[in-house]
């Protein structure tokens, strides 16, 4: 509880509603007591007198009575009203709600029907038809105002009634033999009730602003009585001469609906956990980048990923996703990423053409060249006309990637129009064309579906073809199969390979499955912790794994066939390689197998075995198919 | 999608009559004798006996139900004391004023609000989200009867830009030109409060949108960030703005009756409050069930809006 106020307090405008909120309630409480004149009592002697005259705070009324005490005596009225009615509707609301909601079935269904009906009216029809009926005054008024506002309670508290009565402790309740009246009142209303008190406080103030409304149109309070509404509906044959007597209670009304909405809005931030870690927050269109150090020389590789170093900035803390990551393709070639999930081989796929997420991604240091041209931190512009053209990616899950909104013609299209003028007609035979070139049936008619109309595999060959919409140099694909059954996936593969070997485009693929890379790629990088940690061609690689990582990835999934085994190591594990913590990766050549240059060496024992035993978690336990040991949680 | 419009039609008819029959309970809920409140200090007892005949309040409740429902099906709302015309007549009338000054103000509202709503969350955390939520709170504060005065004081009687009140100039107006002059402060007043729920939803939906895979890939393509708001994630995010319209509209309804008294504007809902005012029942009766069976149909308008934006809900 403090640690929520504290929350609610350090939103500067929550606060300040508060403080608002507090002075007018403070000075309705005190006002019996406070010297002032008898708020009805009328002088037509002191007509109109402006704000400040003598002995007049606030100036007088078209009767000559004194608006400082009608403002503060109509506001405690109005606040009186809008709290009975709140309270009123809420009691009504609930105990409908709590009913329905218990006793479900044909109760529940009858209850909610009617609620719905009342909630089909605009609420001041409803408002108006019950005043129409009683006949205006205060008191009907707020009976008006409860009853529109009884539907509001009785569905939001139908709703979280239905999820407790399917719990275990109503449940024994019933069975110890308490009667139904005994349940609600002992059992569920306690655990209702501060849903009930919240959805209270975020309606009091609607309840005020309506009591008045309907004061202001004459059917409310009546003559001499005055809340804020029916002061503001007098003096409005005066607005013109008199602005003063409107603007008055105006003002008092918006004092207290705004303190009560911003009390509200803060309550409700400090309540939603995702509001107080940031994540609502927008990326940007290209990643934030701060560099510091130099900035690496051009190569002569068609995409040269140099040194880079990508950080996430959540709150005051930093993660370290990639940690200087040098990597490179030539045209024609294809270069396999592979690591467990969390290794950061996303991040530096995605920090290729400045699409980590930003806020919270930074890119710090190191450069991306293509072509020798360095793209971090290049201007927006020339970054977007990159996108998709020359570098395009192809994303893991096409459920989530493809927009559910627009058909698959039209996105495949767009890739194109994006970087060049293409016609309505045009488009789509461009669009079918590529649909036929991932090998989809029926691509003349599957260019209207929408991407839920489609099974995963085809999604996936979309995301494919939306990649080649615009022949790239380079496609970057992020675990393009991972979703995908095996069959499907050693289709696509097959297909990804016939085009590089058709179009020789240079391929990054993204992977943790080792059986992945054997079918496809030319050289491989392992990636461990942020870092490259083994590189080389992929067979030197396979046969012979010079890193204990690498080894392990060798092992399990060789064995296991091409199946997606997620690979997530324990914590535990990754402390225990000093290799790991080394800045330079291992490099073919640069090494001898079983020795890394430099500090951080590691033996093994035996060539057939799980390497340095030492790494395996302390609670090992047995590979489900290959026998070896592995980690104790396969699946993350 | 025909299908589903009739599907919405079909489903609107248990509405619409539970609607009737709730405006008949409470219009029964009147406290003693009807005739005698209907009357007041007219009721003799002929006058008496007339109103009941007339009004059928003779007969047992449920009949007198469906002899309402029926003659109301055939188009008669029975007959305003007050104004001594067809109470269908009047409310059809007045309804055309309200529409003009209600559709208006929830057009204003509907833009304005997701204008301001992409603007901020494209913006976020930047000088115009700051001053658009400051707007925002505001214009959600402030009672709709209010501001409307304010906008007399300063636009019409210090500036003398617009006119006072009323729909068209007493002379030589009732052209269009003329309407829009008189609509602009009233449609203003009308929308902020709407205006300012539909920015803070849409800013929240479009925050929500903007961190989808979907924008990822659309960024990846290369398509302009401009396109990548106006049209991805915007169209995205009306899937969760487009009810919310409806809601609204509803509230814009309601606010009418409190602009059309500030405004003098000759609509409905001014003519509900006259008409309780003189206890004309059977004119808030009528009035009332139009504007609501209007609402419920307006409200399946927006549903197949939301079908045929959302081509996963039809089917």
């Amino acid at each position: 509880m403090t640690g929520f106020l504290k929350l609610l307090f350090r939103n500067r405008l929550a606060a300040m509603g508060a403080v608002v909120l507090t002075a007018i309630l403070i000075l309705v409480l005190i006002t019996p007591v406070l010297p002032l004149q008898n708020p009805d009592a009328t002088a037509t002697a002191d007509r109109f007198k402006r704000p400040f005259a003598e002995g007049y705070l606030l100036g007088t009324d078209h009767l000559g009575r004194d608006l400082t005490s009608r403002l503060l005596h109509g506001t405690r009225l109005s606040l009186a009203v809008g709290v009975a009615a709140a309270l009123i509707a809420a009691t009504i609301g609930s105990a409908i709600g709590i009913i329905a909601g218990y006793f479900g079935g044909r109760t529940d269904n009858i209850i909610m029907r009617g609620v719905d009906m009342l909630m089909a009216f605009p609420y001041i029809l409803l408002a108006l038809a019950i005043v129409a009926a009683l006949g205006p005054g205060l008191m009907n008024a707020l009976i008006a105002v409860a009853a529109v506002n009884v539907p509001f309670f009785a569905r939001n508290i139908r709703g979280i009634t239905v999820g407790l009565a399917g719990r275990e402790f109503i449940d024994a309740a019933r069975l110890a033999g308490m009667g139904h009246t005994r349940i609600i009142l002992t059992e569920l209303l306690p655990n209702v009730a501060p849903v009930i008190i919240i959805a209270m406080s975020t309606t009091v103030g609607w309840m005020i602003l309506e009591t008045a409304g309907l004061s202001f149109l004459g059917l409310g309070s009546q003559p001499p009585q005055a809340d804020l509404g029916s002061m503001l509906g007098e003096a409005r044959s005066a607005l013109i001469s008199h602005p003063h007597t409107s603007i008055v209670p105006g003002i008092m009304i918006f004092l207290i609906v705004m303190s009560i909405n911003l009390l509200g809005d803060g309550v409700r931030d400090a309540l939603d956990p995702r509001l107080r870690s940031g994540a609502l927050s927008r990326p940007r269109a290209t990643t934030l980048v701060e560099r510091a150090g130099d900035i690496p020389a051009a190569t002569d590789d068609l995409l040269a990923i140099q040194n880079l170093e990508t950080r996430f900035h959540v709150g005051k803390r930093i993660y370290r996703a990639v940690g200087g990551v040098s990597l490179a393709v030539k045209p024609g070639e294809c270069l396999g990423v592979i690591g467990e999930s969390g290794s950061g081989k996303s991040v530096t796929a995605l920090s290729v053409m400045g699409l980590v997420a930003s806020p919270p991604g930074v890119i710090t240091g190191g450069a991306v060249r293509f072509q020798g041209e360095d793209l971090i931190g290049a201007p927006y512009e020339s970054l977007r006309r990159k996108r998709g053209d020359r570098v395009a990616y192809i994303f893991q899950d096409p459920l989530s990637t493809l927009h559910p909104l627009y058909r698959v013609g039209e996105q495949l299209a767009e890739a194109i129009r994006s970087h060049r003028k293409l016609g309505k007609a045009d488009g789509r035979a461009r669009a079918v064309q590529l649909l036929k070139d991932v090998r989809i049936p029926n691509a003349e008619s599957r260019v209207d579906d929408y991407p839920h109309e489609m099974s995963g595999g085809m999604r996936q060959r979309v995301g494919i073809a939306m990649a080649l919409a615009n022949e790239p140099d380079v496609i970057i694909a992020d675990e393009p199969t991972t979703a995908l059954d095996v069959t499907v996936q050693a289709q696509i593969l097959s297909l990804l390979d016939d085009l590089r070997r058709e179009r020789g485009l240079a391929i990054i693929f993204i992977t943790h499955d080792f059986g992945v890379v054997a079918q496809l790629c030319d050289r491989v990088a392992v990636m461990y912790a942020g870092r490259i940690v083994e590189e080389g061609p992929t067979q030197a690689v396979l046969d012979a794994p010079a890193h204990p990582y690498s080894r392990r990835l060798i092992a399990c999934v060789l064995e296991l066939g091409a199946g997606g085994v997620n690979w997530p190591l324990s914590p535990v594990c990754r402390r225990r390689w000093t290799i790991c913590r080394r800045d330079v990766p291992l490099r073919r050549g640069a090494t001898r197998r079983g020795k890394a240059a430099g500090p951080g060496t590691f033996r093994w024992r035996a060539r057939t075995r799980v390497p340095c035993a030492a790494s395996i978690p302390r609670r090992p336990s047995r590979c489900p198919r290959s026998g070896s040991r592995t980690s104790p949680r396969p699946f993350r | 999608m025909g299908g589903y419009i009739v599907k919405r039609l079909i489903s609107a008819i248990p509405v619409l009559l539970g609607i009737t029959i709730i405006v008949f309970l409470i219009m029964s809920l009147i406290p003693g004798d009807p005739a005698t409140a209907i009357l007041g200090s007219y009721a003799t007892p002929e006058n008496v006996a007339k109103i009941n005949r007339d009004l059928g309040l003779d007969k047992p409740l449920v009949q007198r139900y469906f002899i309402w429902l029926s003659n109301m099906l055939t188009g008669d709302f029975g007959r305003s004391y007050s104004l001594n015309r067809p109470v269908i007549d009047e409310v059809l009338e007045r309804f055309n004023a309200t529409l003009i000054l209600a559709g208006t103000a929830f057009v204003l509202c509907s833009v304005l609000g997701i204008l301001a709503g992409v603007v901020s969350a494209a913006r976020q955390y930047g000088f115009a989200d700051k001053a658009i939520t400051f707007v925002v709170l505001i214009g959600i504060s402030v009672p709709s009867f209010f501001l409307g005065m304010m906008m007399i004081l300063l636009f019409a009687v210090n500036l003398r830009w617009l006119p006072v009140s009323g729909m068209f100039a007493i002379y030589g107006g009732g052209d269009l030109a003329d309407l829009i002059r008189h609509l602009i402060m009233p449609s203003l007043a009308l929308a902020a409060v709407a205006t300012g729920v539909i920015a803070r939803l849409s800013r929240s939906a479009m925050l929500e949108v903007l961190r989808q895979d979907y924008i990822r890939t659309a960024r990846a393509k290369g398509v302009h960030e401009r396109r990548v708001i106006m049209g991805h994630a915007l169209r995205a995010a009306m899937v969760s703005i487009i009810p919310v319209l409806g809601i609204q509209a509803g509230f814009v309804l309601s606010g009418a009756v409190y602009i059309e008294i500030v405004f003098q504007w000759p609509g409905v809902g001014r003519m509900l409050v006259d008409a309780i005012l003189t206890r004309d029942l059977l004119l808030v009766q009528g009035g009332v069930v139009f504007v609501a069976a209007c609402y419920v149909m307006f409200n399946i308008a927006v549903d197949v809006a939301q079908g045929l934006l959302d081509p996963r809900i039809q089917t």
